[in-house]
């Protein structure tokens, strides 16, 4: 179980975080683990292709799942590894009831193709899908079905002459109520296991519409490289809760100073970030309920606890064109040598793709004040990630405000005066979000030549409160074209062509960069505990 | 020039209140209609009524009182041109939204009658005067800035951006290869010519009988309060011998503070470690409250000293020393009046129903989403009623007036503890004062601008808003209270309605820009400026 997962190998990086018994048994091996020692994966998106809703035998596909691909739990490593989510409407088809539906979050409960959620999270706004959606809109959603009553409104009354205002239905072309992901060693067996995984959910009606390729290989220093090049997922939070979260020792695992989280933040059930329980979908008593070994939830009487230790996965597929990030930042590079012959010396594509993301190629943060340029490797050999920004960087002379980095967690970097630092670090806390995801399609050969071949990241991220999470860090820091008192420019490698500012003495450069990242299909999904895996699987 | 900040809550006929919902979406859809000066959406509005930077229109529906109509306004300058330009605007739609209302019981019926009846042609500008409600606190994020001046301030600022990116287009740009001193003359020459106001002074923010104003307020407004709670120790003092007396203030003392020990903390289940200490924020403000104390004595000596010698026929010199021994008696007395307070608070404090799961109408929810997130600003209006008992009214608009007071002298950088977010926001108390409507003009999301006051301004916003019904637990006014964060979030969005007209005079402008504008053009103003001031200016480029 590693603490760092997508790119640094378990013996390399400092000591891991695991979960105590019971919850290392009752949580998705997922939540704790990227599975690095599984190379391979895939994503299946599950289509339940019977109509309406089931009224009995609703599980019986997961439990069919269960026999040919059982999700690992977290209690240590295994030779193959699954995990699953799925959707509301998929919870619905499967015929869970309605009060257990209405329990679930809202943004959940609406999905991520809500046509206000939408333009928060940049995709579309007025019926029109932005430059950052792949052309002709994305290829899979939930299609979470917009709810009746909140656009017919409820019941007419007298003296009611108000217009009524009809919510659009976004819908994409592939439908998708689960997600199965598998990790496997290598390429074959991965394939003859998806085989398998079909034959088995072929007689429930359930179809795969979509798939994915997965591939996470680390180098032997344990980085992992995205499409563009860069090292990726270096920075995770780190969940802690005294005796629940522990080092292999079994003693609590330390708050970290930098990255530290509550648990709550990442697993529903437990205290989160603004010194709550992390709320979880809840259902009334019965046999199967208790069967499946959920618990009885805290507060509500006579109802079961169908949340605690599990969490929302966002899940977001999104295209990069790598050719396109190239060729626009030799275009950039160009520019500048050719507006500032005297002093650009240094500027290349790659100082400036660096500049893009915050890092260089390594992950290694970019620094002022430093003979490298950037921060040294730390005592584990890996890119260094427990640094604050004010003291170190204040003004973005080494790793540009705007950076994707910076905008992804600016730790204490927003902090206006000294006094203030330790507040925002422990704010910018409260909005992290466990990455999971994995690139898929083949790597490039020359990265500024395209070869037309589809390739990008399978974004997934788990947390607990979708809107003070994802959506905030999407669309607060992200997205925000005022982030760090910058004017009119959002994040370089996620948004749309646009600016980034690249602070510099005696004056800042402004350099236009194009769009590379493209959604292609996105979702909420809940991430079920293992006894509620059971639970459903009961319907 | 000074910036206003009002709103006017009138109740609304039961039977119209959708009919006023509709009548407020149809203004907002005519908005970008025929723009008679700028472009794009509101463009007529902007030049029409040029002294507004924040306005909206919006209906609380009636839970607990019928519904109530409120115009919020936040302009330049007094309100009587205001709201002739308003009217000049959109008075035949503001009349039609008046007619929705109910007629003032009051003496103000006869009024609305001459601008509200079917053939009515009154203006209509007098009646909003005259109802206009005075906020118990207010806050602008951009202190003494008019609209046309940030306007053309950020005007200046795309126009260095423009020259710094396309001068000599086509060869290497010359101010790569200037020093921070030579680019700011550089730039100075070259927006000059389209920004003549750059050679005028620029105008005070804060003129000097405003600051000073601001000053005597909060001065008279301790003093007061110093003398009230000497009051009790004033006449206890006179009532027995001295001895007994400070016997007296020590055992209660002593027994209060024992009473507080055991009922001060935290309810099981409600604390929230913070970082706020009273002990801390006692010792921080101990040489300014020293000052303070001082000041009261020297006011109340020179008043009560001639007073005394009237009463008493003493002479100067035994009135004076008689004076001051006695209002040191009293002021003795302060401290433990002040515990008495604080226990009974703590007292119902510890009664209060909190609300664990505000109803939010998901009707209402979907309504407020539609309109969030066009632009880099958003709106919000809240209404709460107020938690019953007398304490709790004279708490409120004591410490509404005192928090208002002290934000005119330490938040006028805009900064709200770690955050400038705010352009406009404001409390006041409708319905005979028991209800509390709150109203902010603020930049980025709803859930991020709650977020910054969970996690960075709890005290000071549970101190605002913990006299709402159903607010979470709370312990001495700025414990826990806002720190729930989802709890608090809940019952903020439970309190709010649709804000179905807003206008912003600059939407794409945050507070922080504004100031970066204003940095930017101070800079420029100069006709030079040494090698170091300009190092420093440049950063905001």
């Amino acid at each position: 179980m590693d603490q760092r997962p997508v790119s640094a190998a378990p013996q390399k990086g400092p000591p891991s975080w695991k979960l105590a018994p019971p919850h290392d048994t009752l949580t998705q091996g997922m939540v704790v683990s990227g599975f690095v020692s599984l190379p391979t994966g895939r994503a299946l998106f599950l289509e339940f292709a019977w109509d309406g809703v089931q009224k009995k035998d609703g599980g019986a596909w997961l439990k069919a799942v269960q026999d040919v691909a059982p999700i690992t739990d977290a209690d240590g490593k295994d030779a193959r590894a699954a995990g699953i989510g799925l959707t509301w409407e998929g919870m619905r088809k499967m015929g869970l009831d309605a009060s257990t539906l209405a329990s679930f979050d809202r943004p959940f409960k609406e999905g991520m193709f809500q046509e206000d959620r939408l333009r928060r999270l940049g995709d579309r706004r007025e019926d029109e899908w932005l430059s950052t959606v792949i052309p002709g809109g994305p290829k899979w959603s939930g299609n979470t079905p917009t709810d009746d009553k909140w656009c017919g409104m409820a019941d007419a009354h007298a003296f009611d002459d108000l217009e009524k205002v009809v919510e659009t239905q976004v819908k994409t072309p592939i439908t998708v109520h689960a997600l199965l992901l598998l990790y496997e060693k290598d390429e074959e067996t991965a394939e003859a296991w998806c085989r398998t995984v079909g034959d088995a959910l072929a007689p429930h009606q359930v179809k795969i519409v979509h798939g994915l390729p997965l591939d996470l290989r680390p180098d032997p220093r344990g980085i992992a490289r995205e499409h563009f090049g860069f090292a990726d997922g270096v920075s995770q939070p780190a969940p802690f809760e005294s005796k629940v979260v522990t080092v292999r020792d079994g003693s609590d695992y330390p708050k970290d100073y930098w990255n530290g989280v509550p648990l709550g933040e990442v697993l529903m059930g437990h205290e989160n970030g603004h010194h709550e329980i992390a709320l979880g979908p809840v259902v009334a008593t019965s046999e199967a309920g208790a069967k499946a070994g959920l618990l009885p939830h805290p507060r509500g009487e006579g109802f079961l606890d169908l949340g605690l230790d599990g969490s929302y996965m966002v899940v977001r597929e999104l295209k990069q064109d790598v050719a396109a990030f190239w060729n626009s930042m030799d275009a950039a590079s160009a520019r500048i040598n050719r507006r500032d012959p005297e002093h650009s010396g240094h500027i290349t594509a790659d100082w400036i793709a660096s500049r893009v993301i915050g890092r260089d190629l390594d992950g290694n943060l970019l620094c002022p004040n430093s003979k490298t340029g950037v921060l040294p490797v730390d005592k584990y050999d890996q890119p260094d990630n427990d640094f604050l920004f004010y003291d170190r960087d204040k003004l973005g002379h080494g790793c540009p405000l705007g950076s994707h980095v910076r905008r992804g967690n600016p730790r204490d970097g927003l902090a206006p005066k000294p006094s203030d630092k330790q507040t925002l670090l422990d704010a910018a806390n409260n909005h992290r979000i466990l990455r999971r995801g994995r690139k898929y399609g083949p790597d490039i050969l020359d990265k500024r030549v395209d070869d037309g071949k589809e390739r990008g990241l399978l974004f997934i991220c788990l947390n607990t409160d979708i809107t003070r999470q994802f959506e905030f860090v999407q669309q607060t820091w992200m997205l925000n074209p005022n982030f760090a008192f910058l004017y009119d420019e959002v994040d370089p490698l996620l948004g749309p062509k646009g600016m980034l500012t690249i602070p510099e003495k005696p004056l800042r450069r402004i350099i236009e960069v194009d769009t590379f990242v493209q959604m292609a299909g996105g979702e909420y999904f809940f991430l079920p505990s293992m006894p509620a895996i059971r639970y459903l699987a009961s319907l | 020039m000074r910036q206003t900040t009002l709103s006017v809550a009138l109740e609304v006929k039961p039977e119209s209140y959708d009919h006023l919902s509709s009548l407020l979406d149809k203004l907002r859809e005519k908005r970008s209609a025929d723009p008679s000066g700028g472009t794009g959406p509101f463009a007529d509005f902007l030049t029409r009524v040029p002294a507004v930077h924040f306005m909206s229109l919006s209906v609380y529906p009636g839970f607990d009182y019928d519904p109530l109509f409120v115009i919020e306004a936040n302009f330049d300058g007094a309100p009587g041109p205001f709201w002739g330009q308003l009217e000049s605007a959109i008075g035949p739609e503001l009349r039609s939204m008046l007619r929705c209302c109910k007629r003032p019981l009051d003496n103000d019926g006869p009024l609305f009658d001459s601008i509200a009846a079917p053939d009515a042609r009154a203006p209509i500008a007098p009646y909003l005067e005259r109802r206009s409600l005075t906020p118990t606190v207010f806050h602008h994020g951009n202190r003494g800035m008019t609209r046309d001046r940030i306007l053309a301030e950020h005007k200046l600022f795309e126009a260095t951006r423009v020259e710094l990116r396309c001068a000599n287009h086509e060869g290497p740009n010359p101010y790569r290869v200037l020093t921070p001193r030579q680019i700011h003359a550089k730039l100075r020459a070259a927006v000059h010519p389209d920004f003549a106001w750059l050679d005028q002074p620029p105008p005070t923010r804060i003129p000097l009988a405003e600051n000073i104003g601001d000053w005597v307020r909060l001065i008279s407004f301790i003093v007061a309060a110093v003398f009230v709670l000497s009051i009790p120790g004033l006449f206890l003092s006179l009532a027995m011998p001295w001895e007994r007396y400070l016997i007296l203030l020590v055992v209660v003392f002593i027994g209060i503070a024992m009473l507080l020990k055991r009922i001060g903390v935290a309810l099981p289940g409600t604390e929230i470690a913070t970082k706020f200490s009273f002990l801390k924020f006692f010792f921080s403000q101990l040489v300014p409250l020293l000052l303070f104390v001082a000041g009261y004595l020297v006011v109340a000596v020179a008043i009560g000293t001639p007073l005394s010698m009237l009463a008493t026929a003493r002479n100067f010199d035994a009135a004076w020393h008689g004076m001051v021994t006695w209002l040191l008696w009293g002021l003795a007395g302060a401290p433990v009046v002040i515990a008495g307070i604080v226990l009974w608070l703590r007292v119902i404090e510890r009664r209060d129903a909190s609300q664990d799961a505000p109803p939010v109408d998901p009707v209402m929810l979907r309504e407020m989403a539609r309109r969030e997130d066009w632009i880099p600003q958003n709106h919000m209006g809240s209404l709460v009623l107020i938690k019953p008992g007398i304490l709790r009214m004279i708490l409120i608009r004591a410490g509404h007036r005192l928090l208002g007071l002290v934000l005119r002298i330490q938040a006028r950088s805009g900064y709200l503890g770690s955050m400038r977010t705010i352009h406009f926001a404001h409390w006041a108390m409708v319905n005979n004062k028991s209800r509390l409507m709150f109203f902010s003009n603020f930049d980025q999301t709803w859930e991020s601008y709650l977020d910054d006051f969970i996690e960075k301004a709890h005290a000071g916003l549970t101190l605002a808003w913990c006299c709402g019904v159903g607010f979470p637990p709370t312990r001495f006014l700025v414990k826990d209270g806002a720190s729930h964060g989802r709890q608090f979030k809940e019952w903020a969005r439970h309190s709010m309605t649709v804000s179905r007209f807003w206008y912003s005079a600059y939407k794409d402008l945050t507070a922080e820009q504004i100031e970066r504008n204003f940095r930017i053009a101070i800079g420029l103003r100069k006709r030079t400026l040494s090698d170091k001031d300009a190092a420093l200016w440049i950063n905001d480029l």
